[in-house]
């Protein structure tokens, strides 16, 4: 589904080259759902914006769903997005202006489809996060465990492959970020692919496999119970 | 504090020059393009004879009748009957008949052209009457008016042609192959717009060059060298038959203190009027007015339509100017909710936040004055392409105009930043903490 | 593409101020603009407006008396001036008159068909001249004869003669006459014998321009008067071609040297017919600079004030962007979301200023008895206005459509 072979993102300004991503290779197959953590500065968001085809990067390979990406002009780019990638954002990042239904219709929007097909896909949306009632009021008249919900509605309704969560509960209280984690893994149990970037340990430990991020390269791959020990050699080898 | 926010200002508006310069430049083409059609507007509009315009009035007869009069309104000037009645009858304290003369001022022996003036045949109290001031000497006496005195009052300007200037009271000039005796030369008077005489001017004439006794025009056969205007058939071809018709050409002034000396001479005019009616020479009611100046000018629609309408042009523009100020003024203050945010978290109070910001906008207002005064400068001083010279010059960049200018500019834009500063000033302490 | 309309006009509820802010700059600039763009094209009209002179060619004495004489020496010195003057190698024609096209001097006379009609069917301008006033003008007679040297009556200061024939304007027959058949018919023009109408020109201005008298500009009638006023007379010089200058020149030299008891005034005694038409336009031209300046510099500070607030649109809402963007808007999208954004709220502010544009010109028409605006101003100052804030839009809204999607993932 989703595979990265030597992929590096350097930032470059006037004076110095900044490495965000180096070498970096992962594969993350159909139906996976897979958490990246990391310290902060690691380049976890790095490589979530690169992986949701939000910004470009700067050389190797980068396999979405079979297609090489790195060729692909903004508007296939644009395409991709809307048609096989859902977005969860740590600051939910609902359009202030509209209210929760036109929120959840604008990635339908964009795929050009019929209103009455938007309509349902919007409001099967909300009833699967539980805020179909809700569909008339505005972001600011919720409570961030709803926004996030509406946010988790409006990646839902395009009904994507992938869905790329960054910290998903960074900006909620334990009870709204379980009940947030449990509408994900319904998801996940329903096909969907997850990349959900968080620096939470016991969040990592709910998904299926846990990558871990350190310097711009990937550490470690596989599912290892003495991840904080290797954390801390990491750290302390860096560091 | 003040000195803190006016500094804050500036250095907000060197922050985003592009913007400044869009709001300063609206204020200042849009107070300038209203300052300078302002400036037309107040000299054709002005009250020419301010302490006495309540005082001064003008009689009207209708001798032409229902079926020639002007829609329903009598002519703009007297009959040479009517206006001889008038003055015979000598209701009001002071009276004047007047009509404008052209006259040549005969060669003597420093000229050898003869020389063009244009001047009014007027009578003795025309002088009391309207306040023309004198540089030398002064009018004639209601005697001289009898006895068809040749004297005669020049301008200055006439005085500076023909005797240099100096006191030429008692001196002799010969206009139109008679000679009249000096007897006074006025100070320069022409006010505007000429109120006295609308018949045959538009209200914005040069200063007249002479004044002569109305009944020695008379006696001299004096034709008027204004405007004159007959209803029916005309077969006059002597000054008899000239001054027995209907033709109207003769312009009466009368000089009332008082409500009641008003509403005596205005039922003296229908009583005039019924007589003439019961004489047989008037075949209709009697159809009298009685206008004072202002009353007068409105009549007559002195102001051209030019500058009205350039006028309402002018302030629709500086109100566009406003709007788009309001604009971007709101668009600059909650760019900057952030600091506004951080200045409330500080403990800065709405009203604080408040003056802030209006005084920025004031800051604006005044560099769009400035701009918008240079502007007005150049304008007035171009304004003759745009307006017929003998308007044009009356357009003066004075000191009330530049007060008047930078006043506006700055309370127009201090007045359009009263919303923007209010949203500014409503921006939540916390609203930077929360994220969007 | 698929517009979202309905979302636009959602998300401007939010933005109240900057919207209404907006239109209602639209709607007061287009009420202006119609108006400017009227009042020009109007006093443009006037500018070109046909005189029937051969304006190149001809030029205007004013000839002021300076003693008062009996008629009889009034009219011989006019003949001898008129001789001097015809004599000149510059000149090709030379006519007296009480008045001149274009410019004042001249009266009216009321129109009647029959000596005691009391309705005048219409107001004429009255010139007075003799049988070289056609030609001297260049005017163009277009039926029946000009006037014969034996027809010419003398009329002394303000008297009032009524010749036997008349010329007319083809604009007066028409009026008079309207069948066509105005040659040979007789009206009166306040006089108690008729006159008799042996030809018609076409075209010849009245005397003057002014507003009131506009709808019978081209109403004129010709006497064959010589009008020996003892105060003064204009003469009409036409000189031949290419030689007005020395023309000009030679004319009151030749009159002074006939008499030098008249006045001729050095600055505007002799003035040619640019001077003419640019002093009598003055206010017409003037006014439609004025007009012309304010349009220019108000639809660029619309456009600037438009551009100004749509930048800081796209800067508040650079995170909103980024998320469409993350969720699959194309660049073309976002350019289409600003563009129909500034559309909606242009057509508002249009609609609005519609109504504004006409209330403006009906004061003016009420108030100053100027024209009705021909709806196709309003038409034009629509579509000037909508280009205007597509083109004031396009580069914020280029700008915004350059955020990049990764935006969505800042903080602010």
């Amino acid at each position: 589904m989703l595979k990265m072979t030597h992929l590096s993102k350097v930032y470059r300004t006037e004076v110095v080259e900044t490495y965000a991503l180096r070498d970096f290779n992962i594969d993350v197959k159909e139906g996976e759902f897979v958490a990246v953590t990391g310290p902060s500065g690691s380049g976890k968001t790095t490589f979530l914006t690169i992986a949701g085809l939000l910004e470009t990067f700067t050389g190797g390979e980068y396999h979405l769903d079979g297609i090489e990406v790195s060729n692909l002009n903004d508007n296939a780019r644009s395409k991709i997005r809307n048609e096989k990638i859902g977005f969860i954002f740590q600051a939910f990042n609902l359009i202030p202006d509209l209210n929760v239904f036109d929120n959840v219709e604008v990635p339908l929007r964009y795929r050009g489809m019929k209103a009455p097909e938007r309509k349902q896909r919007i409001m099967d949306a909300l009833e699967r996060v539980g805020l179909a009632s809700r569909y008339k009021h505005y972001p600011a008249e919720l409570s961030g465990g709803q926004q996030q919900r509406v946010a988790i509605a409006r990646a839902l309704a395009g009904s994507p492959r992938l869905l790329l969560a960054d910290e998903p509960t960074g900006n909620l209280d334990t009870q709204m970020a379980r009940g947030v984690l449990e509408l994900l893994e319904e998801i996940h149990r329903d096909g969907a692919t997850i990349v959900m970037v968080t620096h939470d340990p016991e969040l990592a430990a709910r998904a299926q496999r846990n990558v871990h991020i350190i310097d711009g390269q990937v550490v470690d791959l596989s599912v290892d119970p003495r991840f904080h020990a290797a954390h801390h050699a990491a750290s302390e080898a860096h560091g | 504090m003040l000195a803190y926010y006016f500094h804050l200002g500036l250095r907000s508006l060197r922050r985003n020059p592009a913007l400044t310069t869009l709001m300063v430049m609206a204020v200042g083409f849009g107070v300038a393009a209203s300052m300078i059609t302002y400036s037309v507007f107040r000299a054709v509009s002005g009250n020419p004879i301010p302490d006495k315009s309540a005082q001064l009035f003008i009689p009207q007869i209708d001798g032409w009748g229902p079926q020639q009069n002007q829609k329903g309104e009598p002519a703009e000037a007297l009959t040479y009957n009517d206006a001889m009645a008038l003055l015979r009858a000598h209701e009001a304290k002071r009276q004047t008949m007047l009509y404008p003369v052209q006259l040549a001022v005969l060669p003597d022996g420093k000229r050898d052209l003869p020389l063009n003036a244009s001047g009014y045949a007027v009578g003795s109290d025309f002088f009391a009457m309207f306040e023309v001031p004198f540089r030398y000497g002064g009018g004639w006496s209601l005697q001289d008016d009898d006895a068809r005195a040749a004297d005669v009052v020049i301008s200055g300007e006439l005085n500076q042609k023909l005797f240099g200037g100096a006191n030429s009271v008692g001196r002799t000039i010969d206009l139109g192959g008679h000679d009249y005796r000096v007897v006074g030369v006025a100070s320069h008077w022409n006010p505007r717009p000429r109120f006295y005489d609308l018949f045959s001017t538009s209200g914005f004439a040069d200063e007249p060059d002479f004044y002569l006794p109305f009944a020695r025009a008379l006696d001299l056969h004096m034709y008027t060298g204004g405007r004159n205007s007959c209803r029916g058939e005309l077969s006059f071809t002597n000054w008899t038959d000239y001054t027995q018709s209907n033709c109207v050409w003769i312009t009466p002034w009368v000089e009332l203190d008082t409500p009641a000396e008003v509403a005596s001479y205005r039922s003296f005019l229908t009583h005039y009027a019924a007589e003439q009616q019961r004489a047989g020479r008037f075949n209709w009611a009697p159809n009298v007015r009685l206008r004072d100046v202002a009353q007068w000018l409105d009549h007559e629609r002195v102001v051209p339509p030019e500058s009205r309408i350039s006028l309402a042009v002018a302030l629709g523009f500086f109100l566009i100017c406003l709007v788009n100020t309001i604009g971007l003024l709101l668009a600059k203050f909650l760019r900057r909710s952030g600091e506004i945010g951080v200045r409330r978290a500080l403990g800065a109070t709405r009203r604080e936040i408040y003056t802030q910001y209006l005084i920025e906008a004031g800051t604006v207002g005044l560099a769009g004055g400035v701009l918008g005064l240079l502007l007005t400068a150049l304008g007035v001083g171009g304004v003759g392409v745009l307006f017929p010279p003998q308007i044009a010059k009356l357009a003066q960049l004075d000191a009330s105009l530049v007060g008047l200018t930078l006043a506006v500019a700055i309370v127009a834009t201090v007045l359009a930043a009263f919303y923007p500063a209010w949203r500014a000033a409503h921006v939540q302490p916390a609203w930077q903490l929360k994220s969007s | 593409m698929n517009l979202p309309i309905r979302p636009i006009l959602v998300a401007l509820r939010r933005h109240k101020a900057g919207t209404v802010l907006i239109a209602l700059q639209i709607a007061l600039t287009l009420a202006i603009v119609c108006n400017a763009l009227f009042i020009i094209h109007a006093r443009l009209a006037n500018l070109s407006e046909a005189s029937g002179v051969d304006e190149p060619n001809v030029f205007v004495i004013k000839n002021q008396w300076a003693a008062e004489r009996p008629t009889a020496q009034v009219d011989a010195q006019v003949q001898a001036d008129l001789l001097a003057l015809r004599q000149l190698p510059a000149v090709r024609d030379a006519a007296p008159a009480s008045g001149y096209p274009l410019q004042g001097g001249g009266w009216d006379n009321l129109v009647t068909l029959t000596p005691d009609q009391t309705h005048p069917i219409t107001d004429s301008a009255v010139y007075t001249s003799d049988e070289h006033f056609i030609d001297t003008l260049g005017a163009r007679l277009v039926a029946g004869r000009n006037f014969r040297p034996d027809e010419v009556m003398v009329m002394g200061t303000q008297q009032s003669i009524t010749p036997p024939t008349v010329i007319v304007t083809r604009a007066l027959a028409d009026k008079l006459f309207p069948g066509g058949h105005a040659l040979g018919k007789s009206f009166y023009a306040m006089g108690t014998t008729p006159s008799t109408i042996v030809g018609i020109v076409d075209p010849l201005h009245r005397q003057g321009v002014s507003q009131w008298n506009k709808a019978y500009a081209g109403q004129a009638l010709i006497w064959p008067l010589r009008a020996d006023d003892a105060r003064g007379i204009f003469y009409i010089v036409r000189a031949k071609p290419g030689q007005l200058a020395a023309a000009m020149r030679e004319a009151p030299k030749a009159l002074y040297a006939q008499s030098r008891m008249r006045i001729i005034d050095p600055k505007d005694g002799v003035q040619d017919y640019a001077a003419i038409r640019h002093k009598v336009y003055d206010s017409d031209r003037g006014m439609a600079i004025l007009m012309g300046i304010i349009c220019a510099v108000l639809l660029a500070i619309t456009a600037a004030g438009i551009v100004g607030l749509t930048s800081f649109w796209v800067g508040q809402r650079r995170k909103q962007i980024g998320v469409r963007r993350a969720l699959g808007a194309r660049q073309r999208d976002i350019l289409a979301y600003f563009l129909t954004e500034n559309f909606l709220i242009s057509a508002a502010g249009v609609l609005l200023g519609v109504v504004l544009a006409v209330a403006f010109n009906l004061w003016t028409v009420t108030r100053f008895e100027l024209d009705r605006m021909s709806l196709a101003y309003v038409g034009v100052g629509v579509l000037v206005l909508l280009l205007l804030g597509q083109g004031a839009t396009f580069a914020p809204a280029l700008r915004a459509s350059r955020v990049s999607p990764v935006e969505a993932t800042r903080s602010v």
